[in-house]
């Protein structure tokens, strides 16, 4: 008799284990959070039905958010100019980002495309005519970045994970705000971001550049022109920069050392401070440019040169 | 009057056996376009196999991604091609034609630069206001382009008269002025630069079943109204005085052709952008094949047209895939050693 019971209990107990072990896989299998209805970037009502297994990224800042949110599983489809992280080149290419090449995102046939809006716009109407599923996540600013990190992880399922990678990078910017405002006392550096072609654009208010440069404790010294300027050489002159920053794509020493002769040689600069005491840093354009992960590598970046560090 | 001119001088124009010259060169000149269409068909970043492309078609399966290629992108796009290139060519001989003029094309009276100006503003505000406006682009440029065509009918109209030379310097005073205000507008503008370059390049990916049902009729209408002018064009090819003694009013059919023509290109134009020098170069080789009379050489000229368009743009859309190039590059780098080329044969044979 107790040994009848035992053995019930037994198998009760590896029927209980089983049956929450079931649970688990069946729930985790079916997301809870699906179908999720979204309002995107270009403040368009998008509504995902189940979670998406095959993403295309159309744009480079997009496609880091993917990796940095572990879903690259997913990506089946990257733009010709996502460069990083390097696993992100052996992800099949869908061309240029404008225009979008539909027969290829037709045939790679996705459930989530994440688009740039901007000169993305016009091909997203025809996609979403196609029956795709388009979020647009276009971020022109720092804490526009983190929501739109937050946007795609929710999209795919994972607020979670979007939530903790969110305030770990809401913390890397804190610390940085709060060690700039210990040390107020100290004089902003003048900073001067542009190189010697033959034109010279430098990026002024509402650019992510200026955004970094203002939160790393910089003064941008083009700060009252509108978005990316063309700059007369003269007013770095007349500015006088303590800093001189190049974006550069091709990080190569020769290049690099080319372009700063270059600055230190140009007519009418020799006066300058960063010049005379030889601040001219150049630095990864990805970092500042793409509305990615990176530009809190890229905010760091910054306060260490401004702040002597590097 | 048209009449009794094709019934009593039908020697007077020189071309005795037109009706079979047509009937031949259009028989043919549909085969071939078919023949091209589906070799168009068969090129694209994703390859498809010729008989899977006949069965689609055949039963018309449009559920599956590869139907979805066939039946949303590939053929809007190629009939949008060649609705295009039938109108640039068609509107180009008879543009050359009123204004007896070898170089005019299409866009010599004004309308492109119009719509061009009309699309970038509005591509400008897109940026500037944040308004969602991409869906509203070819209202934009068909605003534009009425604007600048009933600005180029205002300035050469002098009384009563539509005199030809001011028809010809206001078009291109307009263009100029509307071309100087687009370059304005490229240079103070910086993120929106890239979709005003492409559109001034001209652009055939977003073409969908809508536009086409859109550009289809007034492209239909107004091809049948330019070839029903075709024997007051070829009046006029003799002179503006013959023509006057022909009895032909020349002003009124200049003007006529003017807006029909100008009507045609600011529709298509608006959809498609600029799309260069297949206005210009196809009249001249449908001039080549068939002769001078226009009743021939306005179909097929907008027969070769279309052609040229659908070969030009298979060649954009496949050269670099998956990467795209825009058409009116192509169109101009293979339009232009051609019109060179007939340029130089023009001199031995001295005929326009």
């Amino acid at each position: 008799m107790n040994k009848i019971k035992n053995t019930s209990f037994y198998y009760g107990f590896v029927f209980t284990i089983l049956l929450s072990f079931m649970i688990t896989i069946t729930g985790y299998s079916q997301n809870d959070q699906f179908p999720i209805t979204l309002i995107d970037d270009s403040g368009f009502e998008i509504m995902i039905p189940e979670e998406p297994q095959r993403i295309i990224s159309a744009a480079p800042s997009n496609t880091e958010i993917i990796f940095s949110l572990g879903l690259e599983d997913k990506l089946v489809g990257r733009s010709e100019f996502c460069n990083f992280p390097e696993m992100a080149k052996s992800i099949e290419s869908i061309g240029k980002m404008s225009p979008l090449n539909l027969e290829k995102i037709v045939s790679l046939d996705p459930d989530l495309i994440l688009s740039y809006g901007g000169f993305q716009l016009k091909d997203i109407p025809r996609l979403r005519e196609l029956g795709f599923k388009v979020l647009v996540v276009q971020s022109e600013t720092l804490p526009e970045m983190i929501q739109g990190i937050q946007l795609i992880a929710n999209a795919c399922g994972i607020q979670e994970k979007g939530n903790a990678l969110t305030s770990l990078m809401q913390e890397r910017i804190d610390r940085i705000s709060t060690q700039i405002m210990a040390s107020f006392v100290r004089q902003k550096p003048k900073v001067f971001v542009g190189s010697n072609f033959d034109t010279i654009y430098s990026p002024g208010k509402n650019t992510l550049f200026h955004e970094l440069i203002t939160m790393a404790g910089g003064e941008n010294i083009v700060g009252h022109l509108q978005g990316w300027a063309k700059i007369n050489p003269e007013l770095v002159t007349q500015k006088e920069p303590d800093i001189i920053i190049i974006p550069s794509g091709i990080m190569n020493p020769e290049e690099i050392s080319k372009i700063k002769q270059d600055i230190i040689n140009h007519p009418g600069w020799s006066h300058i401070p960063a010049i005379k005491n030889n601040q001219i840093y150049a630095v990864n354009e990805d970092l500042f440019y793409r509305a990615g992960p990176r530009l809190v590598d890229g905010l760091e970046l910054l306060y260490e040169i401004f702040t002597g560090k590097k | 009057m048209k009449y009794l001119l094709e019934k009593n001088n039908k020697n007077l124009y020189g071309y005795p056996n037109w009706r079979y010259k047509a009937f031949f060169v259009l028989i043919f000149g549909f085969l071939s376009i078919l023949i091209i269409g589906f070799i168009g068909l068969n090129f694209g970043t994703i390859s498809i196999q010729p008989q899977k492309i006949l069965s689609i078609l055949w039963h018309y399966e449009t559920d599956d991604s590869l139907g979805i290629i066939i039946w949303q992108l590939r053929i809007p796009r190629l009939i949008m091609a060649m609705l295009t290139g039938m109108t640039l060519a068609g509107v180009g001989g008879a543009f050359q034609g009123i204004l007896r003029n070898p170089l005019a094309d299409p866009y010599i009276l004004g309308v492109s630069a119009g719509a061009a100006l009309g699309a970038c503003t509005g591509i400008a505000l897109q940026y500037t206001t944040g308004l969602y406006l991409i869906n509203l682009l070819p209202l934009f440029a068909l605003v534009g382009a009425f604007v600048s065509i009933s600005l180029v009918y205002l300035l050469s109209r002098k009384k009563s008269h539509f005199p030809m030379t001011d028809l010809l310097l206001a078009g291109v005073a307009v263009n100029f002025f509307f071309s100087a205000l687009i370059t304005l507008l490229l240079a103070i503008s910086n993120r929106e630069i890239h979709s005003m370059i492409f559109w001034l390049m001209g652009d055939l990916s977003n073409a969908n079943w809508q536009k086409i049902s859109w550009v289809f009729l007034p492209v239909f209408i107004g091809s049948l109204l330019l070839i029903f002018s075709s024997l007051e064009l070829n009046a006029m090819a003799l002179g503006e005085e013959e023509a006057l003694h022909l009895g032909i009013q020349t002003e009124k059919l200049r003007l006529k052709i003017f807006l029909i023509g100008s009507i045609m290109i600011a529709i298509v134009v608006s959809f498609t952008g600029l799309i260069g020098f297949v206005g210009l170069v196809i009249p001249h080789i449908a001039r080549l094949l068939v002769g001078p009379d226009h009743r021939v050489m306005l179909p097929v000229s907008a027969l070769i047209g279309a052609a040229f368009l659908i070969l030009c743009d298979t060649i954009a859309r496949t050269i670099i895939a998956p990467t795209e190039i825009p058409i009116g590059a192509i169109t101009a780098i293979i339009g232009a050693p051609l019109f060179i080329h007939l340029l130089k044969r023009r001199n031995d044979n001295n005929e326009y």
